[in-house]
């Protein structure tokens, strides 16, 4: 029966595992490297993918046209409780976002990119209770009735004291609800388990309702019996658009572009920034000498420690390791050893980018 | 502040709008409209249904669209009406399940605050400040009990000890209730205390600290316990937990704390998660709740069997969600959850479910005003005598006297019905016959149809002509039950019988009946062992008695059979079930469990499903360069090892992409072999190819069917899931 059915899908999963694990080792393995394709120019790649025509463009609108006669369907159940959870390939951005902005029309509306790398989920919530704020006092004027003053603001207020207000008895309106729409709620930035335990606290306030994506096949991991079924109260809908990831592989590194240039000038600022001055400097000297000695495979360390001291910027050799293990730990720095036996160091960027980062940086 | 919430003016256009808030960690989309009232007044739609039919006559497209969107409402307003009833009804059944456990408790908690109160109490100064410290063994003992949940499912228990906690403060003792989420390792015991001074002092102190406590205990003059309630420890950081005990236990004497922890394991688990210096502390009192399958059944009796709301599932979806329950969940509360969108889909797709307001509501005399609910007539008796159910039946006339006749008759058999399977139940009770099953086969409509009857009205209108084999495992043994009853045992359960069945005179005449017989048995019997007998003849008697109590519990399970044979119609073979039952098992489930894994996959492997675009549809397995790129990439990936060799997979997709007309298999061969028609792999550059390459890849890795090369492997890439 039903139950001999999932043993038998079980059984499948390990078989295919153990296929496929066995075609990858029984020889057959290719050895090609990827070096061996053409790679074009990483600026030339980004331009092309910037153009990729997009196929099957009506088909795709079709389809997600054909979704509109589901909308009132989820007002309904937005209504009754539920929080919407939509799957299925393709970018659900727009056709969650404009079901926001039309069948929700009248109730306030937050977007959360979840496909951006980090998100200050207090913030969010912070600007959620401003808005329910502002929500209530305009009905209030209305039923001229009055609301205890706010003592504090909002962005001042703990976690527990913001979920608390958004929790707070629905008073007049049974209907009064704010609509959190979560693009990629398993994604990178709202993947840890405090954000989404505060997410799904988040879903379980009374004026509060959650309408998110997801992408990854293996997203309902990211949350236990608890938050699934008394908090988020997942209503799951399967919306497959086959639009193009666009935004949400923004941040993704294209595969063929790696490399040398993986460590690019710009991830190498942000870390240079958080460093002291000094590490800044010290770092200037190195990429300076890397600039006017192209040929040379690195700097020497004792040459790096001794330029250093002159300019008083280490006072000792144990002060310059702690400077260069900072850099290696973040990549900025590599050590590679000399034809003549010697340690030295080099930065792995390439000469423009190393002269942008020394203008960034001065 | 949030980034976007100053701009009040409308972008200029909505594609700038968006993409420049596409790059925000979040914005506001819109701020809600004071159009809410307009709303509100169409929600009340019943007072409003007045003015609508005096209006001035508009076109009939219009009127038809204001009454749909008028029953829309009423339908929302009755499911609102339906659930909450449900809901309640839940509620109390677990509470009243508990009852018995939460009295015992409370009367430990008080015997407990005695004994701390008969060590002493302190003097002002002292009861505020840490020192001196407590050194004697026995004013630092913390009374603890332990509530085993039987269940290790702890969200089922949540709201069992917010109802604890809800007790214990009508008691008038002051209660805090702790999740495992305030003991991590991150925020250390401060975390619990903070969480502690938040529910005691109502607000949120950040020096948190234990003379806050002290004193406002103080101040309170409170001659009450306090109890602190941890609904799940085994979720805790033990040394968390351990420092919240230690500090607890050394402040006992002057805030009398009384903790009570849930235990989802057996009694050793505070000795596994707690240090022993810790444990020292403790002084532990064992408390038990009742098992899951035990509440569920409370609650099927409750909700599914007897009158609760009106709202029914049928046979299809209640064996789904008991095989969920069973197999997979396990946990009460996705049960309901289950139950909440089956009635959800119900009201939203059955125009009628709104007569469940007022079935619910109203006790008998139906009267259908059908104008009232917000359903043109013509549309309502269509839609009405369209149901397959009805269709059966074959009403001759409809009118509202006949709709009103039906439901009359559906509550009668729904009586009928519901008497039957308690009766079974409490036979099976004792002998672990769960509701839930006895309910999953005492809908099947199968059951009642079965044998030479096919499913046409003439079963349902004789239903005593129906074969006497009793289909379903669990009424069966039900019934068999019966037969091996003892004397005692039967008058027992025929007095139950008895009680349940009052109401439905055909069954409750023939239980009393075979009560009646039972009872001149038994005083024949009692008379007859008074009465001294020789040795030989006691044997005889003996045997006659047996005898008789044989016939008798005989007699009781031909009647059991017999109820079940004619009184138990299954929901589903009376007309106009429609109305009352969801059946559509498909739809619940995929709103109840979304797949992605697998169905991420189908879409990507049978998207020409989906699309229905005119350029992919071929009968072959073909790959086709129009498809879509991700979709040509995953099914070539199909064809790898665990790992996919990038190059390899490159060449593959290149040669698809390249050659538009040649209808050949995929071939995992990599070489680029010069081609005939290299004209037209020259209009694609190299470049474009490359940078779609790249597309699908990232694609496929934000649907995490794909790991990213590694630095060991910088070659490879990983393919993550194998078959669907």
């Amino acid at each position: 029966m039903d139950f001999n059915a999932a043993e038998e899908e079980e059984f499948g999963f390990s078989r295919n595992y153990f296929l496929a694990k066995e075609m990858g080792s029984s020889g057959k393995k290719s050895a090609r490297k990827l070096s061996d394709i053409n790679v074009v120019d990483e600026q030339e790649l980004r331009e092309a993918s910037a153009n990729i025509e997009p196929k099957h463009q009506n088909d795709v609108a079709d389809l997600i046209n054909s979704y509109k006669s589901l909308y009132p369907k989820w007002v309904f159940d937005l209504r009754c409780g539920f929080g919407l959870l939509m799957y299925g390939f393709g970018s659900k951005k727009s056709l969650i976002e404009d079901f926001a902005s039309t069948a929700l029309a009248e109730h306030s509306v937050v977007v959360i990119n979840g496909y951006l790398q980090s998100i200050n989920i207090k913030q969010v919530i912070i600007a959620l209770a401003e808005i329910l704020w502002e929500q209530l006092k305009l009905n209030r004027k209305v039923s001229s009735g009055s609301l205890p003053k706010v003592q504090q603001p909002f962005s001042s207020r703990s976690m527990d004291d913001l979920l608390s207000f958004l929790d707070g008895p629905q008073m007049d309106e049974k209907d009064n609800f704010i609509c959190v729409v979560v693009n990629n709620i398993d994604g990178p930035g709202l993947r840890d388990t405090e954000t989404q335990q505060y997410l799904a606290r988040l879903a379980s306030c009374s004026y509060i309702r959650v309408v998110a994506s997801i992408d990854h096949v293996n997203a309902p991991l990211l949350w236990d019996k608890k938050m699934v079924h008394a908090q988020f109260n997942w209503y799951w809908y399967h919306v497959p658009t086959f639009a193009p990831y666009k935004v949400e592989g923004l941040f993704l590194p294209l595969i063929l572009a790696h490399g040398s240039s993986k460590q690019s000038a710009k991830t190498a600022l942000i870390v240079l920034q958080s460093l002291t001055p000094n590490a800044q400097s010290v770092f200037r000297i190195l990429a300076e000498y890397q600039l006017s000695h192209p040929d040379d495979e690195g700097m020497a360390i004792d040459n790096l420690y001794s330029i250093s001291r002159e300019r008083f910027l280490v006072s000792s050799q144990v002060t310059l390791n702690a400077h260069l293990t900072e850099f290696k730990d973040h990549e900025l720095v590599k050590t590679k050893r000399h034809s003549d036996g010697q340690d030295c160091l080099y930065i792995p960027l390439t000469k423009e980018g190393l002269e942008k980062l020394l203008s960034e940086i001065s | 502040m949030a980034p976007s919430l100053n701009d009040d003016s409308p972008p200029s256009t909505i594609d700038e709008a968006f993409t420049e808030n596409n790059l925000q960690p979040f914005f506001v989309l819109q701020k809600g409209s004071s159009r809410k009232s307009d709303r509100k007044s169409s929600g009340t739609g019943r007072t409003r249904r007045i003015d609508l039919s005096s209006a001035s006559p508009k076109n009939s497209a219009n009127i038809e669209d204001e009454k749909e969107d008028e029953n829309m409402n009423l339908r929302m307003e009755a499911f609102e009406f339906v659930w909450s009833k449900i809901e309640s009804t839940i509620k109390d059944v677990l509470r009243d399940i508990n009852t018995n456990v939460f009295s015992e408790i409370q009367t430990w908690v008080h015997q407990s605050f005695d004994t701390i109160r008969s060590l002493g109490t302190p003097e002002f100064p002292e009861a505020t400040q840490s020192f001196p410290i407590i050194s004697d063994a026995n004013s630092k003992r913390l009374f603890t009990g332990l509530v085993l949940t039987k269940n290790m499912e702890f969200v089922d228990d949540l709201l069992t000890f917010e109802e604890l906690g809800k007790h214990l403060k009508y008691q008038g003792y002051r209660v805090a209730n702790l999740s495992s989420l305030d003991f991590t390792a991150k925020n250390g015991v401060g975390g619990c205390l903070r969480s502690l001074l938040r529910q005691f002092l109502m607000s949120s102190l950040d020096p948190a600290d234990m003379s806050i406590l002290a004193s406002w205990y103080r101040e309170e003059n409170c001659n009450n316990p306090v109890v602190v309630i941890i609904d799940d420890i085994e979720r805790c950081c033990g040394s968390v937990l351990s420092d919240f005990i230690l500090m607890l236990s050394e402040w006992v004497i002057k805030i009398p704390v009384i903790l009570i922890m849930g235990v989802a394991t057996t009694l050793d688990a505070p000795r596994n998660i707690l240090p022993s210096n810790a444990l020292r502390c403790l002084c532990p009192f064992e408390f038990t709740l009742g098992t899951p399958a035990e509440r569920m059944d409370a609650v099927v009796e409750a909700v599914l069997v007897k009158p609760c709301s009106g709202f029914i599932i049928g046979h299809k979806v209640a064996v789904f969600m008991r095989n969920y329950f069973v197999s997979q969940d396990g946990t009460l509360t996705s049960f309901i959850r289950a139950l909440k969108i089956a009635c959800t889909q119900h009201f939203y797709t059955e125009p009628l479910s709104v007569i469940l307001l007022e079935f619910a509501s109203e006790e008998d005399n139906l009267v259908l005003e059908i104008e009232r609910h917000g359903l043109l007539p013509e549309v309502l008796w269509k839609h009405v005598f369209e149901l397959p159910s009805c269709q059966r039946v074959r009403l001759n006339k409809p009118t509202s006297e006949s709709l009103a006749h039906a439901f009359s008759e559906w509550k009668r058999l729904q009586n009928q019905w519901r008497a039957v399977v308690l009766c079974l139940y409490a036979t099976g009770k004792g002998e672990k016959v769960r509701l839930l099953d006895l309910f999953c086969e005492a809908i099947d409509p199968k059951s009642y149809n079965q044998g030479e009857f096919d499913t046409n009205m003439k079963a349902e209108k004789d239903p005593v002509l129906s074969s006497s084999r009793i289909k379903g495992h669990v009424i069966c043994k039900a019934v068999r039950l019966v037969r091996d009853l003892s004397t005692v045992q039967l008058g027992n359960l025929l007095k139950i019988w008895e009680n349940l069945t009052v109401g439905i005179p055909e069954i409750n005449g023939k239980v009393k009946e075979l009560l009646s017989l039972l009872n001149v048995e038994d005083g024949k019997s009692s008379k007859k062992d008074l009465i001294v007998t020789p040795r030989r003849h006691t044997s005889r008697i003996q045997l006659n008695i047996e005898k008789d109590s044989k016939s008798l519990s005989d007699r009781a399970a031909n009647l059991i059979e017999c109820m079940v044979r004619d009184y138990m119609h299954p929901i589903e073979c009376i007309p106009f079930h429609e109305i009352f039952c969801f059946k559509d098992v498909d739809k619940l489930r995929l709103a109840l469990i979304g797949d992605p894994r697998r169905r991420i996959q189908v879409d990507l492997l049978e998207f020409q499903k989906l699309l229905c675009c005119r350029c992919c549809t071929s009968s072959s397995n073909a790959l086709l360069p129009s498809m879509h790129d991700a979709s040509i990439m995953y099914k070539l990936a199909q064809e790898h090892g665990d790992l996919i060799n990038l190059h390899d997979w490159y060449q593959s997709f290149k040669s698809i992409v390249l050659c538009p007309n040649s209808k050949r298999k995929p071939r995992r061969s990599p070489l680029p072999k010069k081609r005939k028609g290299i004209k037209e792999a020259e209009s694609q550059s190299e470049a474009s190819i490359q940078a779609r390459f790249c597309g699908a890849v990232t694609e496929l890795q934000i649907t995490g069917l794909l790991r990213m090369p590694s630095k060991r492997r910088p070659d490879f890439a990983q393919r993550v899931a194998f078959g669907l």
